[in-house]
């Protein structure tokens, strides 16, 4: 019984220890891999619902037939559109230790 | 003194801070609440705003502000003033300063929907703060970019031995970036063939040596021995001041190091950027992990490479050139920057971190908590510098971090090798994402008024051009001081916005507004004495000896420190207005008194 404890708390620390390295290692690589996915995203939605803030590309038709594809992502899109005001809140501002 | 007694004194200083300071001032004044939303999971988008483990964070946070930073600096003001004022500001100023200036930018972030630092300031101290702060990062990159490229050159001039490993780090960087965003090969796979190619390269230095030396000795017989540029550098002859000569092979590092980060600059960051700087960190994070290790063990295992070799204090004002002055006070406190304390983790940890905090309960380990390591890191450095053997900074810095590697069985000549590669790859891979953010910000700041600037060649070449001219101007001590200055002066502005927010919601501010004073006074002293140096140590002699050249760089260098004292000032009145206005306005009641009354 008094290994037990021992045990989860060792596990605890690896774990622990794991998801440093990865925050070390590998979380940028995912950061980066959604900004790229979010940047093309963010063209199809221009292209497909640029009405909605100000750029009308497609004929109305068009964006009406690409909507149910697009719903679930407007309202994210939006926000993330509307809260990147200064230039240097970017990936490349990641400055790695000066 | 020993390196066991400098690695006891160092995490005595984490824990007691830590336990005893840090966390009752989270607990006690910033009342983290571990059920109030935080911006990232109010606003998730997915990519910014996106809640993150508090363990991860951690890591990417200390990953994203530890690098050259605590390195040189502590490597610059163990060789000025001895190692004991240098590891009593390292524990004083992370003690009482640094974790607080680092873990606050965060808080206030994640207190006003993780808006930026600037962005806060433009709200309660003044709209001119935005313009004002792009003008400190481009001339702070602008610093940092000379000392860097400089520093850099001479050990790769000087060090034939680690010319391999930092060729194959960048391609092996070029290869990582293409395996994992176009042939989508695993992260593990990937990184132990690049990571391993890389480190073999860099440990077989001591076999190619002849080759590059000879490459070396071919650049300098093109002008037949003769120097390309000669200037009056003060830092020379043991701080008495001797002529420098840019020889012909130093210049040419100089530019391949230029071409590097032009590339760097202007290739996608996944491209070059990105992938270089994972190689160069796994190989600096084995160099570390093995030296602090060995500055450990070393008394009981190789007591001969823990005994400290250079004096623990060299005087209040040590001499620097013909009629400089380097007074302690200011200069050793924008000296050590990043490892006691620095502005650019602020401005990260604003942006950066703070939309991924998941728990505010997170703020403190992940913010605080990275500063603390990074100061283990500078004191590292400081061991390493200390042991070391006589001679350059740099190259006693690694003589000794190579001695402390060798504890572990690795032959010497190789270890050297490797600390010194660690060095280079340390500062390469900062200094060319340095430019890339000096190109935005070029671009930012003068793409309307001079349209050229927008394009991305133009103004990575401009930033190129200009980082080399304050090359030639040689005096790279100097240079790390006004960058330190500006550094610092961040700093200060980034705790004079935290006490502003904490008079504005009827908080104590006295943990920011103390260290906020002694910060801003200190770096206003800093970069006076800084223009100063560089008058009479610099500009002077080469003016005399009619050298134009280092007579245009070191006159570019005392204006930009008299500019950053000027930008200081409005800076320091703004915000003692802003002080003002909040405090003399009647504190809030606490919301739930209010629902009572």
């Amino acid at each position: 019984m008094a290994i037990r404890p021992f045990t989860h708390r060792f596990s605890a620390g690896w774990e622990a220890v794991k998801q440093f390295m990865y925050g070390m290692t590998g979380h940028e690589f995912a950061r980066h891999a959604l900004e790229m996915r979010h940047e093309l995203e963010a063209v199809f939605m221009v292209v497909t619902l640029g009405d909605l803030i100000g750029v009308p590309i497609l004929p109305p038709v068009y964006s009406l037939r690409l909507l149910p594809y697009v719903v679930p992502e407007v309202a994210r899109w939006k926000r993330h559109m509307a809260k990147r005001r200064e230039f240097w809140e970017k990936e490349e501002y990641d400055m790695h230790g000066v | 003194m020993n390196t066991l007694l400098a690695v006891i004194i160092g995490a005595v200083t984490v824990y007691l801070a830590y336990t005893l300071y840090a966390r009752r001032i989270d607990r006690n004044v910033i009342q983290s609440d571990p059920k109030r939303a935080t911006p990232a999971t109010l606003y998730m988008d997915g990519v910014d705003f996106m809640p993150t483990n508090r363990n991860i964070l951690f890591g990417y946070h200390f990953k994203s502000i530890a690098a050259a930073g605590p390195i040189v600096g502590a490597i610059v003001a163990a060789s000025l003033w001895g190692w004991l004022p240098s590891i009593i500001w390292l524990v004083l100023g992370v003690s009482f300063i640094g974790w607080a200036s680092d873990y606050s930018a965060i808080v206030i972030s994640v207190r006003n929907e993780g808006n930026s630092l600037s962005a806060i300031a433009h709200r309660l101290v003044s709209s001119r703060t935005r313009t004002v702060l792009l003008l400190f990062i481009f001339f702070y990159l602008l610093l940092v970019t000379g000392a860097f490229v400089m520093i850099m050159a001479q050990v790769m001039d000087s060090q034939p031995r680690t010319h391999l490993g930092i060729i194959l780090l960048v391609a092996m960087g070029l290869l990582l970036g293409q395996m994992l965003y176009r042939w989508k090969v695993g992260l593990v796979g990937a990184t132990l063939l690049t990571v391993g190619v890389t480190l073999v390269a860099i440990m077989s230095g001591p076999w190619s040596e002849p080759a590059f030396q000879g490459l070396n000795n071919w650049l300098n017989g093109l002008t037949g021995g003769a120097p390309l540029v000669t200037y009056f550098d003060p830092t020379l002859a043991g701080f008495k001041g001797a002529e420098a000569k840019i020889m012909p092979s130093l210049l040419f590092w100089a530019i391949a190091i230029s071409v590097f980060c032009y590339a760097g600059s202007v290739l996608p960051i996944w491209r070059m950027a990105q992938p270089v700087v994972y190689v160069g960190f796994w190989i600096t994070a084995l160099s570390m992990v093995l030296g602090l290790g060995g500055a450990a063990v070393a008394s009981f295992v190789k007591p001969e490479v823990a005994q400290f070799q250079i004096p623990a204090f060299k005087g209040f004002n040590p001499q620097l050139g013909p009629a400089g002055i380097m007074p302690l006070w200011p200069m050793l406190f924008v000296t050590i920057a990043c490892g006691a304390i620095s502005g650019w983790h602020a401005l990260f940890g604003a942006v950066g971190t703070a939309r991924q905090i998941e728990n505010e309960a997170d703020m403190l380990p992940v913010g605080g908590g990275s500063m603390f390591t990074e100061f283990l890191l500078g004191l590292l450095a400081l061991l390493a510098v200390s042991v070391g053997a006589k001679g350059a900074p740099v190259g006693a810095f690694a003589t000794g971090l190579g001695g402390f590697i060798s504890v572990w069985g690795v032959p010497v000549q190789y270890a050297v090798s490797l600390a010194f590669a660690a060095f280079i790859v340390i500062v390469l891979v900062v200094t060319q994402l340095i430019f890339r953010v000096m190109r935005i910000t070029l671009t930012e700041w003068l793409g309307d008024v001079i349209p050229p600037c927008r394009n991305q060649h133009v103004s990575s070449i401009v930033c190129v051009l200009l980082a080399l001219l304050l090359v030639v101007t040689g005096t790279w001590v100097y240079l790390w001081q006004l960058f330190g200055g500006a550094n610092q002066l961040m700093a200060a502005l980034s705790l004079l916005l935290v006490t502003v927010w904490l008079a504005s919601v009827g908080k104590n501010w006295l943990y920011a507004g103390l260290p906020t004073i002694f910060m801003y006074v200190t770096t206003v002293a800093s970069l006076l004495v800084t223009a100063y140096n560089l008058y009479f140590n610099v500009y002077q002699p080469n003016r005399e000896a009619g050298r134009m050249l280092p007579m245009v760089g070191s006159g570019l260098m005392v204006l930009v420190a008299l500019l950053l004292v000027v930008a200081a000032v409005f800076i320091g009145i703004d915000g003692w207005r802003a002080f003002m206005k909040y405090l003399r306005r009647p504190t809030p009641a606490p919301k739930a008194a209010a629902a009572r009354g």
